[in-house]
């Protein structure tokens, strides 16, 4: 020991970031959950659902059909439930955790990774919002599409009256679309899937197209339920006649 | 009228004190970088205004951008202070301390935390001691190669400074860690260790908080392949953890 | 045992990192005191590499060339049997740095390569791309690291050493050192102490040292009673990038390129490099040694240098600097032979070398004294050793490029286990007032400095300091200059003693430690010079026109200093050097 301890000195350099804690708590397992909940199931369901939309494009037969058939699964409600609803939800909220544990920097380093790290919170809280809301509408209230399959593309047309709700259908499918493009570019490389330089390049511009594909999709359903007149006997008509 | 440099420090006398700025003029001299000034503010230490001041406390040693001292923030930006060239700046330089280590004093902070890191992943090669056991295990040119390029990060922390995840809320280890626990794990003998250091970056503050902005790479005084470390290391955990999953 | 051995090591460098690796694998205790983190200490500024005969190239080297080599390089000044031991344990180093994981460059078989530097005709020098020092430091760092965790090394960064505490016998009995955060200071007791505390090139102001080489442990140990041995042999190279902050290295390769160096021949003259015209620059060095030209061997081509700035007034803009030029050579020959370098005075610089002249000045770039110690890196006063530049064992009047590696961790080798051997054979002291005493009077040497009321700045005194110190008392030197440097250097201690520190606050006061360190460089200068003044011969780096000649006959001796505290200066004795191995020959390139 020091022969000649002295009263420690006032003054004592504190704080700052914690050290690792080396193979403690559980913040690995969920989020890497999370990371994995953003593809599977979310963005499997994310492909499915802009496939089956995109049905409307053949027509609001095909799309009834299309939504009957989905509607015709077993345990169809337990299915949303778990595969659907409550990864979407631990999906969001984990992210709107993380989004707040990060300290955002962009102004100081306006590097184009750092603008996409900004960008991917901004567009998934963005498409949770925009998903609350036309899950509300389409699927929570109004006519129960799930036993009434044929209303659906009357629904959908109903909701397009208001060119706010167009506005904010391409925000959502544009943000939904970047968030989970950007997400799967994220995922191979945080799960050392691209490790290299010019694999992570080269896979940045397969998600570009895969982000593209999906806003493209996206346009050509609006486009179909825009573009399609009104049927009678439809939803639409329905929603109508209350009036 | 002779050229000058203006200068603006965010000073801090302690740890308890709050921070000003202060603003010196000095005589412009060619080849004059951060360094150089704060070693021309010591030897007149009056601020633009004439005040009477005290030199700054900074960080530095070997002046050639490889102990990795100097590091702080020029002009906002995260860089090694030795290598900032005044000519290359725009003025009035601004110089402040790193923003998520705790302040000395002026510019000198505390990263204490990035050696403590480097101990929870057994950052080193574990031998069996120093006497004579002849030749090293063999490895390729590449294998040099790859390794070289990792073992040259001098501790700036340039890279947990920029990073935003790197915070009090996150704990996370930083990229440099990473990094290291990359080159250990792809020695022949470092291998060894290999599934500790991998258990210790799923740890919390562990290898999960990177969020990818990638600015480590960017700010990276040395240009180590940060990025690529992550995804390397960030494949082997999760190979280790679904292994584990189903053989364990 | 019933109580473990405590050693202290000061200074995390190669040499202290590699005795604590030894102390700590020996089950001793070690306390390591260091004053920046130790993976930022100097020994990461080596570059080229680090020598060894493992005669990989089938060119028949063995460790007796490389001693030969060693001590031939040296000017036979250096005692023979240490540097013969460093030699043959050379290639184990390499072996042992091997599988630490240094990235030694490899062969295509996968082996160690190796390279031929300056003073053999062997490839002999192991490297590790372009910084093999930062990465054997860093090994070793790593290794402290692993013993760091498991409690047998305890690190005190941020901290410097300001004396060892002696008893009544004058025997070490730990250390006093001072937190450089809290201002603290403190008494640490240990059975043996390991000064491992490299260079002193602050001494010249501006060097290719780093910040914290400032000779300031050596220079109190040296007051204390240590012998200071060859203090007046400092390494120069030629061709360093001269800095507002520091010097740095422009490698050889850049004149083995082609580069040519000149001066223009007006004083003074203001004009861009580019437009002086070929009858107006002078190639000093192509005129003056018409066979060899501008790849001179290192030597010459300094004292050429010097001669031409300081002698002739020549210097570029009437500062000490010459042009070494690069602009006739083409871009793409330039790019592919000497990109990494040329990046460097980029980055430094911030002039592209392809279009403009670079601008290079010889500077101090290493001590070849240091503390005296013995075979077993003992100093004189018991229970302190030493170990690395610091000391004076290895390199006799001239280090050859890439052995100071090499000595560092093999000093740190013997000066760990000895230390060890010395402890477990050490008796208790009577009594502990020594540890009040030396704190006290420390504490007052800071009160003393902190009231001082005059007007001296210690940075500017420095700098005084370092002009003076390199323009008389580094690459040539007559002793008429040498006496006035000595009667220079009194004037500023009696200057030291009107300092006026700006800063009198009680945390991370740069500058009470920096005045402590500039007492002890000035004390310190005053062996360099007086040392200089002394020798009346020319042998290895010290060069004096009026004796030009190597004299074994007076000065085959090493020059051992010590401090007369009454005195307030320097004594002299001389030692023989050991020359039992190889008989002195002549140093002819």
């Amino acid at each position: 020991m020091a022969s000649t301890a002295r009263p420690a000195s006032p003054l004592e350099v504190r704080g700052g970031v914690a050290p690792l804690r080396a193979g403690q708590g559980y913040s690995f397992f969920l989020r890497r959950l999370h990371s994995l909940s953003g593809i599977v199931p979310v963005g499997a369901f994310l492909i499915e659902h802009f496939v089956s939309n995109a049905f409307a494009t053949r027509g609001p037969a095909a799309y009834a059909k299309q939504v009957e058939l989905l509607s015709s699964f077993p345990f169809v409600v337990g299915l949303e439930l778990f595969g659907i609803w409550l990864p979407i939800l631990y999906h969001a909220l984990y992210g709107f955790y993380i989004w707040y544990r990060g300290d955002s920097n962009v102004a100081d380093y306006p590097w184009a990774g750092n603008w996409m790290y900004n960008a991917q919170r901004w567009t998934g809280a963005i498409a949770f919002f925009y998903m609350i809301w036309h899950t509300w509408h389409l699927r929570f209230t109004g006519i129960h599409l799930l036993s009434h399959p044929d209303a659906a593309f009357g629904k959908v047309q109903a909701e397009f009256q208001s060119p706010w709700a167009v506005a904010f259908y391409a925000v959502g499918i544009v943000c939904a679309s970047w968030h989970f493009a950007y997400g799967i570019w994220l995922f191979a490389a945080k799960w050392g899937i691209t490790t290299g330089d010019k694999a992570r390049r080269r896979f940045g511009y397969v998600c570009l197209a895969i982000g593209l594909l999906f806003v493209g999709v996206g346009a050509a359903t609006m486009y179909s339920f825009l573009s399609t007149p009104v049927e009678p006997g439809s939803a639409m008509q329905m929603t109508m006649s209350n009036h | 009228m002779a050229k000058s440099v203006i200068i603006k420090i965010k000073r801090q006398a302690n740890p308890r004190e709050t921070s000003r700025w202060e603003e010196f003029e000095l005589p412009y001299k060619p080849a004059m970088n951060v360094i150089s000034c704060l070693m021309d503010i010591a030897a007149n230490p009056v601020t633009r205004d004439g005040k009477a001041t005290t030199p700054i406390t900074y960080d530095s040693n070997c002046l050639e951008e490889v102990c990795g001292s100097c590091a702080m923030l020029i002009n906002g930006r995260a860089r090694m202070a030795c290598s900032a060239l005044v000519d290359k700046l725009e003025q009035p330089i601004r110089l402040e301390p790193f923003s998520k280590f705790p302040v000395v004093r002026d510019l000198a902070v505390d990263r204490q935390v990035l050696f403590e890191n480097l101990k929870a992943v057994k950052a080193w090669v574990p031998i069996d001691g120093t006497y004579d056991l002849g030749a090293g295990p063999r490895m390729t040119a590449e294998q040099q190669e790859a390794a070289y390029p990792l073992s040259r990060c001098i501790s700036c922390c340039c890279c947990m400074e920029v990073c935003p995840q790197f915070n009090d809320d996150t704990g996370f280890v930083g990229a440099a860690t990473i990094a290291q626990v990359r080159l250990f794990n792809t020695h022949p003998t470092g291998a060894a260790l290999e599934r500790e250091r991998l258990t210790a970056l799923m740890g919390d503050g562990g290898i999960q908080e990177c969020g990818y902005a990638q600015n480590c790479v960017e700010a990276c005084p040395k240009d180590i392949p940060l990025t690529r470390s992550i995804s390397e290391v960030g494949g082997a955990v999760m190979k280790q953890a679904i292994g584990d999953l189903f053989r364990k | 045992m019933a109580t473990t051995l405590k050693i202290t090591v000061i200074g995390g460098g190669l040499a202290g990192l590699a005795a604590v690796i030894k102390i700590a694998e020996m089950g001793g205790q070690v306390d390591l005191f260091s004053i920046v983190p130790v993976k930022r200490s100097h020994s990461v500024c080596a570059q080229g590499g680090i020598n060894a005969a493992k005669n990989l190239k089938g060119e028949g080297d063995s460790t007796w060339k490389h001693f030969d080599d060693t001590i031939y390089g040296g000017d036979f000044l250096a005692n023979q049997p240490p540097v013969k031991a460093m030699c043959e344990a050379a290639p184990g180093i390499i072996d042992l740095l091997d599988r630490m994981g240094v990235p030694f460059n490899r062969t295509p078989e996968g082996l160690l390569d190796f390279r031929r530097f300056g003073g053999t005709l062997y490839n002999r020098t192991a490297f590790a791309g372009a910084t093999t020092g930062q990465q054997l430091l860093y090994a070793l760092d790593e290794q402290v690291r692993r013993y760091e965790s498991e409690g047998k090394v305890k690190k005190y960064e941020h901290w410097e050493f300001l004396s060892a505490v002696l008893d009544g016998n004058r025997i070490s009995r730990g250390i006093c050192a001072m937190d450089l955060r809290s201002m603290e200071v403190r008494t640490f007791p240990s059975d043996a102490i390991i000064i491992a505390t490299g260079g002193n090139g602050a001494i010249f102001g501006k060097s290719t040292n780093s910040v914290v080489c400032t000779g300031s442990a050596q220079s109190a140990l040296y007051q204390q009673g240590c012998f200071y041995a060859n203090g007046e042999f400092i390494q120069v190279h030629p061709t360093c990038i001269p800095g507002e902050d520091k010097l740095r290295l422009m490698s050889e390769s850049a004149r083995g390129e082609g580069g040519r160096v000149w001066v223009p021949k007006t004083p003074g003259d203001k004009r861009d490099p580019k437009s002086i015209p070929q009858a107006e620059r002078w190639y000093f060095l192509e005129e003056w040694y018409p066979k060899y030209g501008n790849l001179v061997p290192r030597d010459v081509a300094t004292r050429a240098i010097f001669k031409v700035v300081f002698e002739h007034n020549l210097g570029i803009d009437g500062k000490p600097m010459v042009y070494l030029d690069l602009t006739h050579i083409d871009r793409k020959i330039l790019d592919r032979k000497l990109e990494g370098i040329l990046e460097i005075y980029e980055k430094f610089v911030g002039d592209d070398p392809r279009d403009t002249p670079m601008k290079i000045f010889p500077g101090m770039h290493y001590t070849m004294g240091g503390l005296w110690v013995d075979f077993k890196q003992a100093t004189n006063i018991p229970g302190i050793y030493a170990a690395g530049e610091c000391e004076y064992q290895y390199h006799g009047a001239n280090r050859l490029g890439a052995n100071s590696l090499v000595s560092c961790i093999y000093g740190g080798f013997i000066a760990g286990p000895s230390a060890v051997q010395y402890a477990r054979n050490q008796k208790a002291a009577a009594g502990n007032g020594h540890f009040d005493t030396e704190r006290k009077q420390q504490e007052e040497n800071n009160a003393m400095l902190m009231k001082s009321e005059g007007k001296e700045n210690p940075f500017c005194l420095w700098r005084e300091l370092g002009e003076l110190m390199t323009k008389d008392c580094t690459v040539i030197r007559y002793n008429k200059n040498l006496k006035e440097t000595d009667a220079k250097l009194c004037e500023y201690l009696e200057r030291f003693r009107r300092i006026n520190l700006s800063d009198r606050t009680q945390w991370a006061n740069t500058s009470v430690v920096f005045s402590r360190q500039l007492y002890n460089m000035l004390q310190l200068s005053r062996v360099i010079a007086q040392g200089a003044a002394m020798r009346d011969e020319s042998r290895g780096a010290h060069y004096k026109p009026d004796f030009p000649e190597r004299d074994d006959k007076n000065w085959l001796k090493t020059t051992k200093a010590y401090f007369a505290p009454d005195a307030d200066e320097p004594k002299f004795e001389f030692e023989p050097v050991d020359i039992s191995l190889i008989p002195p020959r002549a140093r002819k390139y």
